[in-house]
């Protein structure tokens, strides 16, 4: 039985520096967490997308709220608009929906109204960046701590993980595929070719643990069109190889040659077991993605406190402060008006660790 | 015996690799030309303008199709050749080749992807120990990073930079006193040159939602034009659908030279021809055919290091 906290917070950032991220691979929240994600991979070996199973009450009102959020996909159509550069801005309206209508979502879920704000953080920021309009590995982290915040309030337990991963993940990546589609959003600091996919990780793992020991499908099956269209809506591995070959217009070996390098590994059980490690090593391991990685009650971890002197990269109101231009030898002020944190940093001098940029 | 330019250009054109020890002499020779260019370089149309590259060889093949090649037509290459493509080293590796050949006739501009940081992490460095079996390489090209010009002039009339405009910059005379011999820094003048980007709902500067740089608005342009005599500002730096996009009145550019970026994003990509009067031409094109060849792919022994995850 988890211990309840006193307190509920909105979740923060709190790391910022190596150091932060090393204390962090330390950390309670670390082990929670990762070991949350392994348990729920190790749920669904064997297990296709068809498999009855257990859905609580909880999870039911999960899928709900999730088709709540598609039908907002449905609702908001993308703008037309010959000035957008990429990313479709009908995007922003669909995160300021779910944004603005976060507190009603949640109503249904159980949970203690004081804890609303903490969870529904990590569910807004399950579908992306609003200004950037982009989405990466990071943001589907997001989800899975959402899930994680329920198994913590004690909502859920191992008797869902099933259903989780089966039902409610699964409903959650069909709604990125639509958002990914309808909106452009740009991949978050892909890594183009050299990385496993531009967008996800987490259907990877748990797919390759649904094929685990399957008696026909093969690791070199994915580069079979055949398979991969019948057998795709049983495993979310093949639905990724799916998407892949539906978006771009080069085949598997091309776009995506790490895929192809997994495809020659001999079990699905090697590839889920590499997967796990990967996840580590690529993605808790990486301090631009985890620097977005927020903590509250429930998810708890304290930095070295730097980003609290670091500028929040959101903040978006800003006021007068005087800059002085660069290379005058008599300060004058240029009379732009910049961002007050920015001000503050300039002020405050070099030295102060920031976030690592997103391109 | 000499360095033979000309050899290793039309060896990379057949996108054959160049030998290490032969990157090492390109790398050693470019910087000492690089270290004698100035901060802004200044120079006269005819000129081509290229933007994002990203390591799609085959696309900036056909860009020299389209466009001419080398000596023929001038080259004003506005940064990021590397990452995320699959041909990061060939294509520095030519264009590098191209910049010493012919330093009046191709420049080559910084972006922010030529940075140790960045390529560490997008794909440059990864590529190198797949195909060198070494960091060797990587470390000879992000040594001569650090020596690219960070801006170019057009006739007076028209500021090239890979990013946009900096808060701390009002005079292009002060990006000429910027010590850029370094890693490009997490902040200051440098750092947002090479990362800043337009916002056209805003007026003046912003936080950028990248995290580095800033965004800037059409009064900010409009001052940077009048204060410093210019028409124009070109940049790269940002996907755009069509291949480029102009905002504020005509004031500002964007060019974007990676067609279908990431082999997925099935956007066009276009060059900028800039005439002798000033005049400004988008030819837009399309992923070179080259990228559906199935035997363009590198050879299956070269190996991802993440596959070691698997092993």
């Amino acid at each position: 039985m988890s211990i309840l906290p006193t307190e509920f917070r909105i979740p923060r950032k709190e790391i910022l520096t190596r150091d932060d991220l090393a204390k962090f691979h330390e950390s309670e929240a670390y082990e929670e967490f990762l070991n949350f994600i392994v348990r729920l991979n190790n749920s669904v070996k064997g297990l296709p997308l068809s498999t009855e199973c257990h859905v609580s009450q909880v999870v039911q009102h999960m899928l709900e709220v999730l088709n709540t959020v598609n039908s907002y996909c449905d609702e908001i159509p993308p703008l037309h608009n010959k000035q957008s550069r990429y990313g479709n801005p009908a995007f922003r309206d669909f995160y300021d929906r779910i944004a603005k209508n976060a507190d009603e979502i949640h109503e249904n879920l159980l949970l203690p109204q004081a804890a609303i704000q903490e969870v529904s953080r990590y569910f807004i920021e399950s579908w992306g960046n609003k200004k950037r309009i982009d989405y990466g590995t990071g943001h589907e982290a997001n989800f899975a701590v959402w899930l994680l915040c329920f198994e913590k309030l004690g909502l859920i337990g191992p008797d869902d993980h099933v259903a989780l991963v089966l039902k409610v993940f699964q409903k959650y990546i069909e709604i990125m595929r639509n958002l990914q589609f309808k909106y452009w959003l740009e991949p978050a600091g892909s890594h183009g070719v050299w990385g496993l996919d531009d967008y996800h990780f987490l259907p990877f793992m748990f797919g390759s643990a649904q094929l685990t020991g399957h008696k026909y499908i093969r690791p070199k099956s994915i580069h079979d069109t055949d398979i991969v269209d019948e057998y795709s809506k049983d495993f979310m591995y093949l639905a990724c190889i799916k998407f892949i070959n539906s978006v771009k217009t080069e085949s598997l070996r091309w776009s995506s040659p790490m895929i192809d390098d997994i495809s020659g590994v001999k079990t699905w059980a090697k590839i889920n077991e590499g997967m796990v490690k990967m996840y580590k090593g690529e993605v808790l391991s990486k301090l631009p993605i985890m620097q977005h990685f927020m903590f509250g009650s429930l998810i708890r971890f304290e930095g070295s406190g730097a980003t609290l002197v670091a500028a929040d990269d959101e903040e978006d109101e800003y006021n007068h402060i005087h800059v002085h231009a660069f290379g005058q030898e008599f300060p004058e002020c240029c009379g732009i008006r910049v961002p007050s944190a920015i001000g503050a940093k300039i002020v405050a001098g070099q030295g102060v660790p920031r976030r690592l940029p997103f391109d | 015996m000499g360095l033979d330019l000309d050899a290793c250009i039309s060896q990379l054109l057949q996108k054959q690799l160049l030998a290490e020890s032969l990157i090492k002499e390109i790398c050693e020779k470019t910087k000492e030309l690089l270290m004698r260019e100035s901060n802004v370089i200044h120079i006269s149309a005819p000129v081509t303008v290229v933007g994002d590259i990203h390591g799609q060889f085959y696309d900036l093949i056909e860009i020299f199709r389209i466009g001419g090649y080398c000596p023929y037509t001038n080259y004003l290459f506005l940064g990021d050749y590397v990452d995320r493509g699959l041909f990061s080293i060939e294509t520095i590796s030519l264009l590098t080749c191209l910049k010493l050949r012919y330093p009046e006739r191709v420049q080559l501009v910084r972006g922010n992807h030529e940075s140790r940081a960045v390529t560490q992490t997008y794909g440059f460095y990864t590529e190198c120990v797949r195909k060198y079996g070494n960091t060797n390489v990587w470390h000879y090209f992000t040594d001569m990073f650090d020596y690219l010009t960070l801006s170019v002039v057009i006739d007076d009339k028209i500021f090239c930079v890979h990013g946009g405009l900096s808060p701390s910059i009002h005079s292009i005379d002060q990006i000429k006193t910027l010590d850029r011999f370094r890693e490009i820094p997490h902040e200051g003048p440098m750092a947002d040159l090479v990362w800043s980007d337009p916002d056209q709902d805003k007026d003046e500067f912003a936080i950028s939602p990248r995290g580095a740089g800033y965004t800037f608005g059409g009064e900010v342009v409009k001052k940077f034009l009048h204060i410093n005599g210019m028409s124009h500002i070109l940049r790269a730096h940002q996907l755009c659908m069509e291949g480029y996009q102009v905002l504020y009145d005509d004031r500002l550019s964007t060019v974007w030279s990676a067609p279908n970026y990431c082999y997925r994003c099935g956007n066009m990509a276009s060059i900028l021809e800039v005439g002798v009067n000033g005049e400004r031409f988008f030819n837009v094109f399309d992923a070179a055919p080259e990228n559906d060849r199935e035997s363009s792919r590198p050879m299956a022994s070269e190996r991802l290091e993440n596959v070691l995850y698997f092993l």
